[in-house]
């Protein structure tokens, strides 16, 4: 099964067993989401569960607010990554915070999909990866898969999770990815890492379709005698502080990777847990490799943009020359 | 105490041609031969631009591609009604606004080729670069109608949307502005029916779009966006009233989106084939088409001479869109900052060194200097 089929999959199973799961999104109904992801679910739950909206992002979100503390539990869909930053007044003011401006008396239990990230030669405003700045919102919780089967586990995880989750869709891996995924409903738990590689000289960590460029970074270290592991986060916020400080206390030399600017990215605060709680284990201070400070360009110039194997081994051996 | 009117509205709907493309005397705008022409030659080009574009994506030599098929009155005609001061914002179905207004074919192909060059209009016009993020425009609209209110330079803005966009809480604040500030700017909806799958009906509960400009205090009008006479005239009429003082006005053209949403859609999932087939009769440049032949400026010789033309400049226009050298990848440091900060200047050194060493030598080798402002 691909990833995308894996949400689609996700999606079904944790509307069969909830009857107050609704799918909420522009294109998401009859049309199934252009990239297929609600594939079927109209016609197997009808108009009332799987909705076709106004197009109307920062409706949608706050209509899903709406929803949840009234006995709902929405997933809603922003089509793209480069539509979100129109939604962040809802999940910064009350998405995020109405459990605690409430205290305790409601809470938002919703699921915000969006696809994630570039190298599919999507137009402008679709290949962003604007996961910084809902982790740097408090209140939510942020994950991103990188397998089909994480890709389930994580959406039946999120939709039962009684705080809202933004669920990053790696859009490269949608077809990409394909792998076994166990046919009942089951959680991968959210704030758990994987180790995707193991390895005992150096730790790529990330999250997303980075993870392969981060396999492929640590096969071609291997031809050249390095023995590289890569932890895939999954989850972004909270992340798995005992994954992390592992495999940075194990190897002592750690490269992060991702496809967003580098300014300010959640790399730079997974970077700063490392420094802050395993600083006398490492052998050379972390690096971080992210995209260059400017725009995601057109996509004929994406694979300049967005760091390729090649750049995380250079990062690589910058660290392992410290 | 007692329950009365305060306030009432109507909306109107202008039409000028029929289906067959005769006109309605009293409200033909009774254009110029030239203008005319000149409308007709621009939508037929359009039209024959897409045909090859969508061609080229599905040849793997173009990018995602937004097809406007079918709403060619819509994009041209406001557009050519304009005068080069006046601000085009279009949305990113736009390549015939821009080409009306003089931007060249080649630039709309590298845009959607996915090269960042194809950013070119015209330096003696207002063009707006369009906006992606639906809807995103249109309070940018009202602000350049303001100054240009400020400056008395005598400009308005045009702005398009879509019958989706007029569901985004954007054009809500747009027209507050643009109603509480009197400012000389035009929202012009294609209403083609289709946001992607989603129809017109879900988004808005109203029977018009044109009567959501009666919520602001500005003017709203419904036209058939297919009757290119019809838009010309209501978007002139609004010109006039933008620029006399008169405040903005919200047109609402009907029109219909005949093609995919992009060459990324597959509209069949989601339409009924009759819908499409009757609005294929209502084409508005076969109507334009019909209304110049009847005044006795048009027929079949001519416009098989035009239609042969119009061919020959779109495949010089894909001639040069593919003998543009790849863009140097350096190209994405310029233009960021007036002057670029330490942050951007390390970067780029480091790509510069990547290129140099990179094992796709000989591509880097052969692309051309840098272009734009650095640092």
């Amino acid at each position: 099964m691909n990833l995308v089929g894996a949400v689609n999959e996700g999606l079904r199973q944790a509307m069969a067993e909830d009857p107050r799961v609704l799918v909420l999104g522009e294109d998401v109904g009859v049309n199934g989401g252009v990239f297929r992801a609600t594939e079927g679910l109209y016609k197997e739950f009808g108009p009332d569960r799987v909705v076709d909206t106004p197009l109307a992002e920062l409706g949608i979100v706050g209509a899903s607010v709406g929803l949840a503390i009234n006995g709902m539990r929405p997933v809603c869909e922003i089509q793209f990554d480069g539509f979100l930053p129109t939604v962040m007044d809802q999940v910064i003011c009350h998405m995020g915070r109405m459990r605690n401006r409430t205290r305790g008396r409601y809470s938002i239990p919703m699921v915000l999909r969006a696809p994630h990230g570039g190298l599919v030669h999507a137009p402008e405003h679709h290949s962003e990866s604007p996961e910084a700045y809902f982790c740097h919102t408090p209140g939510i919780k942020v994950v991103c898969p990188s397998t089909p089967e994480d890709a389930k586990g994580l959406m039946i995880a999120a939709v039962r999770d009684p705080d809202p989750v933004v669920y990053f869709e790696p859009k490269a891996l949608y077809r990409a990815a394909k792998g076994a995924v166990p046919s009942g409903p089951y959680e991968t738990p959210i704030g758990k890492a994987r180790l995707a590689r193991e390895g005992s000289e150096l730790s790529f960590v990330s999250w997303g379709a980075m993870v392969y460029t981060c396999l492929r970074a640590a096969e071609l270290l291997a031809e050249r005698g390095v023995s590289a592991e890569v932890l895939d986060l999954r989850t972004l916020t909270p992340v798995d502080i005992e994954a992390l400080l592992g495999t940075a206390e194990k190897t002592g030399r750690v490269v992060i990777a991702h496809e967003a600017p580098n300014a300010g990215s959640w790399a730079a605060e997974l970077s700063s847990l490392i420094h802050e709680r395993a600083m006398l284990k490492l052998k050379a201070p972390v690096r971080r490799v992210g995209s260059w400070d400017i725009r995601m360009p057109l996509f004929r110039l994406e694979k300049y943009y967005i760091p390729d194997a090649r750049r995380l081994v250079r990062a690589a051996e910058e660290s392992l020359a410290f | 105490m007692s329950l009365r009117t305060v306030a009432e509205s109507r909306v109107q709907r202008l039409e000028v041609l029929g289906e067959n493309g005769k006109a309605d005397p009293s409200v033909d705008p009774k254009l110029s031969p030239e203008i005319l022409l000149k409308m007709y030659r621009t939508m037929v080009e359009i039209r024959a631009f897409d045909e090859i574009a969508f061609k080229l994506q599905r040849q793997g030599r173009l990018g995602t591609y937004p097809q406007i098929l079918g709403q060619e009155a819509t994009q041209v005609v406001p557009a050519l009604a304009l005068e080069p001061k006046d601000w085009l914002v279009p949305t990113y179905r736009g390549q015939g606004a821009y080409f009306a207004r003089g931007m060249k074919l080649r630039y709309s192909l590298l845009y959607w080729g996915g090269d960042d060059r194809g950013v070119h209009f015209p330096e003696e016009t207002n063009d707006l670069i369009f906006a992606i993020p639906v809807g995103s425009h249109l309070t940018q609209a009202a602000g350049l109608a303001w100054a240009s209110k400020l400056k008395k330079d005598g400009a308005a803005a045009l702005a398009y949307l879509g019958d989706g966009a007029s569901s985004k809480g954007d054009l809500h604040e747009a027209l507050t502005f643009a109603g509480a500030f009197k400012l000389p700017v035009i929202y012009l909806i294609e209403n083609n029916h289709w946001a992607i799958s989603v129809p017109r009906e879900r988004q808005a509960a109203c029977e018009t779009l044109a009567q959501k400009a009666w919520g602001y205090g500005v003017c709203g009008l419904q036209v058939d966006g297919n009757d290119a006479l019809a838009v010309w005239r209501a978007v002139s009429e609004a010109l006039d009233c933008a620029r006399s003082g008169g405040g903005a006005t919200l047109l609402e053209c009907e029109t219909y989106r005949l093609g995919h949403h992009t060459t990324a859609d597959d509209a069949t999932r989601y339409r009924p084939a009759a819908e499409v087939e009757a609005w294929k009769r209502k084409d508005p440049v076969l109507r334009l088409k019909a209304y110049l032949e009847g005044r006795g400026l048009w027929d079949e010789r001519r416009d098989a001479d035009l239609r042969a033309r119009a061919q020959e400049m779109i495949a010089e226009e894909v001639r040069a869109y593919e003998a543009f050298p790849p863009p140097n990848p350096l190209d994405m440091f310029a233009n960021n900052y007036a002057r670029a900060p330490w942050a951007l200047i390390e970067q780029r050194a480091e790509l510069e060194k990547i290129l140099r060493e990179s094992r796709d030598l000989e591509e880097v080798a052969s692309l051309p200097p840098p272009e734009g402002r650095f640092p």
